[in-house]
């Protein structure tokens, strides 16, 4: 990696503003959701207050503006937000994505939605089974990342659904069906790993391709089910690289909340990985020992980036700058080799009010620039 | 050999009651509508219990949030604790903090089984927490050892068996997924065997069952058919069908047929050649077909289509050429 020391990046999310909520559903802003526009806008300078979009947004007439429009603004907001807060990779903070699975999937041939599953107490999710041959209708996320790509001042960094999650969120009717005999442990897993590659191939590889040919060069594949099955880790890999293979862009893994090394060395047999994007921040303790799994990358002998979780996304307590330094201080030193870190929230930042994510993400900086500073005095 | 069948866990609910239950957290539905709706669902579980024909009912245990919740928010000693991943699903359990020894308070799961007028209790299933199971996964801040809380709530549960039983229950099933998930050996095996001795003494004539899943049974078969219950359930998805073995002394075999794992349902042809060969190898006397692990794993039409494969691989098992 050249250029400065440990640059920092977002890692997906971030939570939508009031005036975006109320305006996408065509409701009038309360005066709350005007104070907080009126205040990011003074920050950041994301839209111009005197063009006819904001005046209809702030006066009322957001129906008449449309969800399109005010989606746009809200991805420009968090375009902005990133990076006016020094981040090098941005996105727009999932603008206009509601979740990760369904749309996705919605926009693949094979799938059929049964109803609603409990996830706990009265929360429910959709889990789509897959019926036939997966197929895509047409890829996704490709208007949003034209959107992002005309507005970004820093590098597009595109966050899309991996295969392994994808396909562990859905159910397996068609490729476990296809098996001859009783459905047992070796049965699943041969259909299971059927379906990751499918999908993989058929699905989230047309649209990378898609995405790649528009410009996008830095894509983070998000893979939060990776560490639901240990035993599966070798499929991820497996799905990542045949989502991958060949294609002309540069790629992060992200997984976050998992024990890691229960996942090694399989993941590493991901081999477009070019950094692994992980949540270390929120198992750190004042000992810094939420960064010793670091060493297992030592032990296997893997030397590709790490994208450094050194803020949790789970508590309000905003981390100083001088605990993201020593966080990085910590991980540089189990690794070797300052020069592979890059610095970012554990996950996305959609869990935390805004106050507090670009609070956190001050001190991400801030912390990467203090940590920075005592390496080139070392040099 | 007689063959029955039953649910072996919690039935999904239904779209109208997961939409009622949404709009009661969102203050959209007042508490009496939403408890209409519970009985309503109810009801039709029992419908479609007893339409198939299975040998005991359980109304789908619509109202448990999850399999500790009455005994963490019912019984003395527990607060609720937070979401915690449920084994290697994509759902979740509140944990159980537990802060002092537990004592049971005797109501609590009478009022959390479904009313007698819509389930009733001679025909019931009682599906309670195992004791090894129960003790394993709560956070344990009670100063009590893991044997200790074991062979505790072995006798907790135990005192809850004997009132049941007296109040008319008569079927009651323990589910022990972490016996097999992460089986225990020395001093802990012995605490879960224990904690089945006061369930068996307790039972006094009513039919008991461990019903294991997530897991090979077959790794800690021995231990199993050391449990002081009327039978034993294992989960075909994940043990080897041609090494399952009935358990002594005559006790019912629980083949655990159906994979809520996924929508596809079950070839009741399948379902009974693979019974059938387990049948003639170990000779039950008894066997139970169910869910191989919670049909809630689903939503409720695919674990409805599911439940239906029961019914048609018992016909299939009791007629010509059936085995035993």
């Amino acid at each position: 990696m050249s250029g400065p020391l440990f640059p920092a990046q977002e890692i997906g999310s971030l939570a939508k503003p009031r005036w975006q909520l109320l305006g996408q559903r065509g409701e009038v802003l309360d005066g709350q959701a005007v104070e907080e526009f009126r205040l990011w806008n003074e920050r950041l300078g994301f839209a111009d207050a005197a063009s006819p979009e904001v005046r209809a947004l702030l006066e009322g007439r957001s129906r008449e503006l449309g969800a399109g429009a005010v989606r746009d603004l809200g991805a420009l907001f968090a375009l902005r937000f990133f990076e006016r807060a020094g981040l090098a990779r941005v996105y727009d903070g999932e603008a206009r994505r509601i979740e990760m699975y369904e749309y996705p999937i919605r926009q693949m041939r094979g799938f059929r939605f049964y109803g609603h599953v409990r996830s706990f107490d009265n929360k429910y999710y959709r889990k789509a089974a897959c019926v036939d041959e997966v197929g895509l209708e047409h890829p996704y996320h490709t208007e949003e990342f034209d959107f992002v790509k005309a507005h970004a001042h820093g590098i597009p960094k595109l966050p899309i659904t991996g295969p392994y999650t994808l396909a562990d969120w859905s159910y397996n009717e068609h490729y476990l069906g296809r098996q001859a005999g009783w459905k047992g442990r070796e049965v699943r897993r041969r259909a299971q790993r059927e379906f990751v590659v499918e999908i993989a191939r058929r699905a989230v590889r047309p649209t990378l391709q898609a995405l790649i040919e528009r410009g996008c060069r830095v894509i983070q594949v998000d893979e939060p089910a990776a560490g639901t099955h240990p035993d599966e880790a070798d499929l991820v890999a497996e799905g990542f690289n045949a989502a991958t293979e060949g294609l002309d862009a540069t790629f992060s893994m992200h997984v976050c909340f998992s024990e890691y090394a229960s996942l090694l060395p399989a993941l590493l047999e991901a081999k477009r990985v070019d950094q692994w994007a992980w949540e270390f921040a929120n198992r750190d303790s004042e000992e810094r020992d939420g960064y010793e799994v670091l060493k297992l990358f030592r032990e296997y002998g893997d030397t590709r980036q790490v994208g450094l979780g050194v803020v949790d996304v789970h508590r309000d307590e905003v981390e100083s700058s001088k605990v993201v330094a020593d966080r990085i201080r910590r991980a540089a030193k189990i690794l070797g080799d300052p020069s592979r870190i890059w610095v970012n929230p554990d996950c996305g930042l959609r869990t935390r009010r805004l106050e507090v994510a670009w609070q956190k993400l001050g001190s991400v900086v801030e912390g990467a620039r203090l940590a920075r500073a005592d390496f080139e005095r070392a040099d | 050999m007689t063959i029955h069948t039953a649910l072996t866990g919690p039935f999904p609910r239904s779209e109208p009651l997961v939409a009622a239950t949404r709009d009661l957290d969102r203050a959209r539905a007042s508490a009496d509508a939403v408890e209409a709706r519970f009985v309503e669902a109810e009801r039709e579980v029992v419908e479609l219990e007893q339409r198939l024909g299975l040998d005991a009912v359980t109304g789908g245990y619509l109202r448990w949030a999850d399999l500790f919740r009455p005994f963490a928010e019912g019984w003395r000693g527990f607060t609720v604790g937070p979401v915690t991943r449920w084994f290697e699903t994509n759902t979740f359990y509140r944990q159980p903090i537990l802060h002092a020894p537990p004592e049971r308070v005797g109501s609590v799961v009478r009022a959390a089984l479904p009313p007698s007028s819509v389930v009733e209790p001679s025909r019931a299933k009682v599906v309670l927490p195992g004791p090894f199971t129960f003790a394993g996964l709560l956070d344990n801040r009670s100063g009590e050892t893991r044997e200790a809380l074991t062979h505790r709530f072995g006798r907790l549960l135990a005192e809850e068996v004997r009132d049941l039983h007296a109040a008319g229950y008569a079927t009651f099933q323990f589910q022990e997924p972490l016996l097999v998930v992460a089986p225990p050996k020395g001093p802990l095996a012995e605490a879960a065997v224990a904690a089945y001795k006061s369930i068996g003494s307790a039972a006094d004539g009513a039919r008991t069952m461990v019903w294991t899943y997530f897991g090979d049974a077959t790794a800690v078969e021995p231990l199993l058919h050391r449990l002081n219950v009327g039978g034993i359930g294992v989960d075909l998805a994940e043990t080897e069908v041609d090494r399952v073995r009935a358990p002594p002394d005559h006790r019912a075999l629980g083949l655990g047929c159906l994979d809520p794992r996924t929508t596809l349902p079950e070839d009741p042809a399948e379902v009974a050649r693979v019974v059938r060969a387990i049948v003639q190898r170990v000779h039950p006397r008894e066997v139970w077909l169910g869910p191989g692990g919670p049909l809630d794993l689903l939503p409720a039409e695919p674990a409805a289509r599911k439940l239906h494969v029961l019914p048609a691989a018992k016909q299939l098992l009791d007629g010509p050429g059936a085995a035993g």
